[in-house]
């Protein structure tokens, strides 16, 4: 079995710099030897926790770490904003979104259901959300 | 890399199949949105989104499509999402999106599924 493989990147608060992650995700998978039918999902929880870092924490930067092994993707993501309740954060629900003009607000809820395993800490020195994801 | 975000449409029998490529973010989102609005403006109430050609998706980008959602229900409406790449499938499942909307495997099974229900 091949080590483990880390990428760091931090990335600047500019559209769709999230994609620049996406495509450090595709390039250690293919390292690795992942099928790419593996990665859908962690593409999508990569994507969800930098825009929710960079939409919320009023940072112009969030540092994002990878570390990935065959079997499986550890998505760490830290911003040094100015933080949140976690607590406060309601649940979204599609029949409470109809007739409501606040759509969004779903960013959580997809994290922590799509992943194996969801962190999120956060307080006056920013956020930090760490996901386990299954790649088998 | 997934490419910048673009969408064709077309009208086969007063229905709207809109066909997206890339990275369907919030201008992505909102992009269909409009090209909706467009057509719902017209009386077109019957909505094929077809996701071939888009891989990665945000929920930004989906929760303009629940302003679709929206006034298809108010009008009766429906619409059908088509070649769903298993995660988005999933994303679109876990925002609840399918109890409003259907989908279908390909665009023709879609359009098949609208002659049916009348």
């Amino acid at each position: 079995m091949k080590d483990p493989v880390v990428l760091k990147v931090s990335l600047p608060k500019i559209p769709d710099i999230e994609l620049v992650a996406v495509e450090g995700l595709d390039r250690l998978a293919r390292h690795l030897g992942i099928a790419d039918g593996k990665l859908g999902e962690a593409r999508i929880l990569v994507t969800e926790a930098i825009i929710n870092a960079l939409e919320h924490s009023g940072n112009a930067t969030v540092n994002v770490e990878f570390t990935m092994t065959t079997k499986e993707l550890t998505i760490f993501v830290r911003d040094y904003g100015k933080g949140f309740e976690v607590a406060s954060v309601e649940n979204p629900d599609l029949q409470a979104k109809l007739g409501s003009k606040h759509k969004r607000g779903w960013g959580l809820k997809v994290m922590k259901s799509m992943s194996d395993d969801f962190k999120i800490e956060s307080g006056p020195d920013g956020t930090r959300i760490t996901i386990r994801k299954l790649l088998s | 890399m997934e490419q910048p975000f673009s969408l064709t449409s077309e009208l086969r029998d007063k229905r709207l199949i809109i066909t997206t490529s890339g990275y369907v973010n919030n201008v992505g989102g909102e992009a269909i949105a409009r090209e909706f609005q467009r057509h719902f403006e017209n009386g077109t109430k019957e909505v094929v989104l077809n996701l071939a050609q888009s891989k990665v998706v945000n929920s930004v980008g989906m929760s303009f499509l629940i302003e679709i959602i929206e006034q298809l229900e108010e009008s009766k409406g429906k619409l059908v999402f088509t070649n769903l790449d298993p995660a988005v499938e999933k994303m679109l499942t876990i925002m609840g999106l399918f109890e409003f909307a259907g989908k279908a495997a390909t665009i023709e099974d879609a359009l098949k599924s609208f002659a049916r229900q009348k």
